[in-house]
């Protein structure tokens, strides 16, 4: 075993002299590119093909109207630095990021720290905890859409006992509670992710450590950043990447709820490209937002990766 | 003729060179064990021979084929992992008939030999269980079982019974021995274990840092080690190695090792470098005995103080300083009462052995 | 421990309640929905809304997601395999090649949409089954690939080593030994890549017209400016929703694993 050190697998099996490579049969000396080449044929289909095809668009001049295909040059490009509904969709979008993430986070922590201990009935909670993970995130902007509703819908009637009066708040159009109402959706779906994700890592914080620092006197604040901190960080770093990214691409939630309104109030990144996609059918101005999105897409994912991989 | 033949076998992964020019012969019908300090090679040479490793340079043979190139399925050999690598998802019985269902055997043959080789092994009546529901001892049976249905040329054990604790595993190398001298096939074993090894092989191959360090039959490496390392290996407890300087005695030649106590040296030996020069002076535990009667010739005696005693009940082992470091004699179990007693031991020089020390080759 | 428990059942109540109201309102009548003020627990259970959704044919949609998610789930659970098993095994391709496979997944739907969209016209394949199987087999192949990669580290090297020697060739190996011996972690995937399909909803919006529609477009269908059929929503939104926690129940055991990208072996 240790004569191997840390190889675990197998050589690659083209490294020996030419002579005898004609024993081993073609699918055995090939082998391992065999079993990507499908995988890979269709990512290369569904990714890079419409990719580079999308590229050849955008300095194309495509409208709904125009079947322009000379070549236009950056012109697509240089239209988009000037697009203000544009930098504003991806103002919205980062709202959405920085309002839903801290809070799925924190309420995730405290919700996992209520979990944690023994507790009758643990595994059922849990199991009934995680569902709205599960549900179509178009859905669940249904719902909601539902539960808002300034008539019928049940929030408004349980605010309405509070305040002692009727109240009819119009969730999906007043845009002082639109922001709140598709924020709302957003993170009673998600903090579940969040619960589940940060009570496993809580669960696996060496318990010996936990009993020192009980035994040292270190008070629930200090033995959290000192000790659990550090544990579960992997884990949180993991989870609020994937969240991350999930939100940066938010779409189906606002949809169901406002489809970006009043007016482009809550319009994300997503929702823009699609309006000027396939609502106002500017071809060639929406590939080339496409691709400075996958670029600066690219590059973060990297470095973040890059991150990654040290920590690991 | 040799059934496995190696020549100037290399392997290297990245810059660290695994095996630095393996040459060997296995005979047919040979138990050779490859034993070594783990990250010596030893287990890379097996799988070298399996072709579960590729290798950079020179030749393995098994029979009259040169294997380099072909695929481990071709080779014709069995092959017994240290964890028993046995399917969970298969019975016992689909387990041994793998290798034979691979190669699409009739199922009456299949049926034949497997329970033919679990008889052999006393597994009949476990061959509808899973591998889960088994003991150690049970599972490795299982696993020999599957190499041995295969009929193979060559059978390789890598490190088979060191997953088992020590009773088992003593039950299981006399196991061994018997499966080897029943159906007669060239095995090749690897282990780490010394006792193993001397209990088992016709051949021994010492494996140290890439390269075959000695290899023969086990008492030839035992009395007649070239080199410090594998005196040390081979033996327990281990071989003393005292710090000596050569003196030139005109009775012939002899080592000091500290003042006022010369060793001479008996026996043939080749000629010493001259007086003076530093040296090591090797000599196990049971050749220094307790003095009583008329020494045998080239037993020599010298005075000592016990410091430690460490019975075991049939022997004990008496620990005194001599040169500066503590040394080990085996003795009789009644021999030494407490530390702190003097007494004469006899050194028996016939079977010292003596090492250059910068080379730890055996020089005499 | 009193405490913690009321509170523990609070939170859960709360968080489930949306769900509850969904399922209720798809059982009540149409006076019930459009109650004032808002009826919490309607006077008797009936099934009418689900039998508009099967007499109207709507309720189709659902058996398009179903066939969809399926098939393009065992495509990808297959090629994604493989995949899995020459990068776990072999390197193959080193970190970069993982890297790009796992970075495919993090790009937004919607900067892939527009192109594939404009691929699809010219092949003919908007709101066709086969697009869309195509689509969501390339959209869960890098999950399936992460996932599998890891379940497939899993198992130890000798087993199949073992058969190597024992006559089987690499393919034989990977059939015989490695689908066998990732079962479970094969099982658990193929849900998450099933779940992810089915709940798809910007792809199946851009690509699919009336001959395809997935269940969750279907449900965005019923919003009208002034009459939304909240009956339809809410049943059609059960209808879809159900089967999922089915399985995600079953599956308990490998969620945790599952959506954290395999980053927590729960």
């Amino acid at each position: 075993m240790t004569d191997r050190g840390a190889m675990r697998g197998f050589s690659d099996g083209r490294r020996t002299g030419a002579a005898g490579a004609r024993a081993t049969p073609f699918v055995d000396r090939n082998f391992k590119y065999l079993m990507i080449f499908p995988a890979v044929a269709v990512i290369l289909f569904i990714g890079l093909f419409p990719v580079i095809h999308t590229l050849m668009i955008s300095v194309q001049n495509l409208t709904m109207l125009d079947e322009d295909t000379s070549f236009h040059g950056l012109v697509h490009y240089g239209r988009l630095l000037s697009d203000g509904r544009f930098w504003e969709a991806i103002g919205h979008t980062l709202i959405f990021v920085v309002v839903a993430l801290p809070t799925e986070l924190v309420l995730g922590l405290a919700l996992a720290y209520l979990f944690l201990d023994r507790l009758p009935g643990k595994q059922v909670f849990v199991a009934l905890l995680v569902l709205p993970v599960v549900v179509s995130p178009v859905i669940a902007g249904a719902t909601w859409r539902l539960l808002f509703d300034q008539r019928y819908g049940p929030i408004n009637q349980v605010i309405g006992w509070f305040a002692g009066e009727d109240v009819t708040i119009l969730w999906t159009v007043d845009p002082a509670f639109v922001y709140p109402a598709i924020l709302i959706a957003e993170i009673w779906q998600w903090t579940p992710f969040m619960f589940l994700l940060l009570l496993a890592a809580l669960s696996n914080v060496d318990q010996s450590q936990l009993e020192a620092a009980e035994i040292d006197g270190a008070s629930f604040w200090r033995t959290f950043f000192k000790v659990v901190l550090p544990a579960i960080w992997p884990v949180m770093a993991i989870a609020v990447l994937i969240r991350a990214l999930d939100l940066f691409r938010l779409f189906d939630v606002v949809w169901a709820l406002t489809r970006g309104g009043p007016g482009t109030l809550t319009e994300t990144f997503s929702i823009y490209a699609y309006v000027q996609g396939f609502q106002q059918f500017e071809t060639s101005y929406t590939a080339a937002m496409s691709l400075v999105v996958i670029i600066l897409l690219a590059i973060t994912v990297t470095l973040v990766l890059r991150r990654m991989e040290i920590d690991r | 003729m040799a059934q496995l033949s190696i020549q100037g076998l290399r392997k290297s992964y990245g810059r660290v060179e695994a095996l630095k020019g393996i040459d060997l012969e296995v005979d047919a019908g040979e138990f050779c064990v490859f034993v070594g300090p783990s990250g010596c090679g030893k287990s890379t040479l097996l799988r070298s021979i399996a072709g579960l490793e590729e290798i950079d340079a020179g030749t393995i043979r098994i029979g009259d084929r040169v294997v380099n190139d072909l695929r481990p399925r071709d080779r014709n050999i069995a092959m017994v992992f240290q964890n028993y690598a046995l399917y969970p998802f298969l019975t016992v019985f689909e387990n041994i008939a793998f290798g034979l269902r691979a190669r699409h055997r009739p199922d009456a043959e299949v049926r034949r030999k497997v329970h033919a080789a679990a008889e052999l092994l006393g597994i009949s009546d476990l061959l509808q269980r899973k591998p889960r529901q088994l003991s150690g001892g049970q599972r490795q049976r299982v696993a020999i079982g599957r190499a041995i249905v295969r009929e193979a040329d060559v059978f390789l054990f890598d490190e088979p019974l060191s997953n088992l604790d020590a009773q088992l595993r003593d039950g299981m190398r006399m196991e061994i021995k018997r499966l080897h001298q029943e159906i007669g096939k060239t095995m090749v074993y690897v282990t780490h274990d010394q006792i193993e090894a001397m209990t088992l092989a016709d051949r021994i191959v010492l494996l140290n840092q890439g390269q075959i360090e000695q290899q023969g039959a086990p008492l030839d490496l035992f009395e007649r080690p070239v080199s410090r390392f594998v005196a040390a290996f081979l033996g327990s407890p281990q071989m003393n190695f005292l710090p000596a300087t050569v003196a030139g005695d005109a009775a012939g030649p002899a080592v000091r090792v500290e003042p006022g106590v010369v060793l001479p040296l008996a026996g043939a030996r080749a000629p010493l470098p001259p007086a003076g020069t530093a040296v090591v002076l090797g000599i196990r535990p049971e050749h220094i005995g307790r003095a009583a009667g008329t020494p045998r010739p080239g037993q020599h005696p010298v005075d000592v103080a016990i410091d430690l005693v460490q019975p075991t009940g049939s022997r004990l082992y008496a620990t005194f300083t001599l040169a500066g470091i503590p040394v080990t004699a085996e003795l009789a179990a009644h021999d030494v009462q407490s530390p702190g007693e003097r007494l004469t031991m006899w050194f028996d020089m016939t079977r010292a052995i003596v090492i250059e020390p910068e080379s730890g080759r055996v020089i005499a | 421990m009193a405490v913690r428990f009321v509170v523990a059942a609070l939170v859960t109540v709360l968080f489930l309640f949306p769900i509850y109201w969904l399922a209720i309102i798809s059982f009540k009548t149409p006076d019930e929905i459009f109650a004032y003020p808002p009826v919490w627990w309607p006077e008797q259970i009936q099934f009418a809304n689900y039998a508009v959704l099967f007499k109207d044919g709507d309720a189709v949609t659902v058996w398009n997601s179903l066939v969809i998610a399926s098939i393009s789930t065992v495509f990808a659970m297959v090629i994604g395999t493989m995949c899995a098993y020459s990068i776990a095994r072999f390197r193959t391709g080193g970190n970069l090649f993982s890297d790009w496979l796992l970075s495919n997944r993090m790009i937004p739907p919607i900067v892939i949409v527009f192109p594939v969209f404009l691929l699809f016209v010219e092949l003919g394949l908007v709101d066709s089954f086969v697009g869309l199987i195509l689509l969501y087999t390339a959209f869960n192949l890098p999950y399936v690939v992460w996932m599998m990669r890891g379940y497939i580290q899993d198992i130890p090297l000798e087993l199949e080593e073992s058969a190597l020697v024992d006559g089987c060739t690499r393919w034989q190996v990977f059939v015989r030994v490695v689908w066998p011996m990732a079962r479970g972690g094969l099982f658990a995937t193929a849900v998450f890549t099933f779940v992810f399909a089915w709940n798809e909803f910007i792809f199946a919006l851009v690509l699919t017209r009336s001959e395809v529609t997935t269940f969750p477009v279907q449900v965005t269908h019923y919003f009208g400016g002034q009459s939304n059929f909240w009956a339809k929503i809410a049943a059609m939104s059960v209808l879809g929703t159900v089967p999922i926690f089915i399985a995600v129940t079953l599956l308990q055991r490998f969620l945790v694993r599952g959506i954290s990208l395999g980053a927590v072996k729960g």
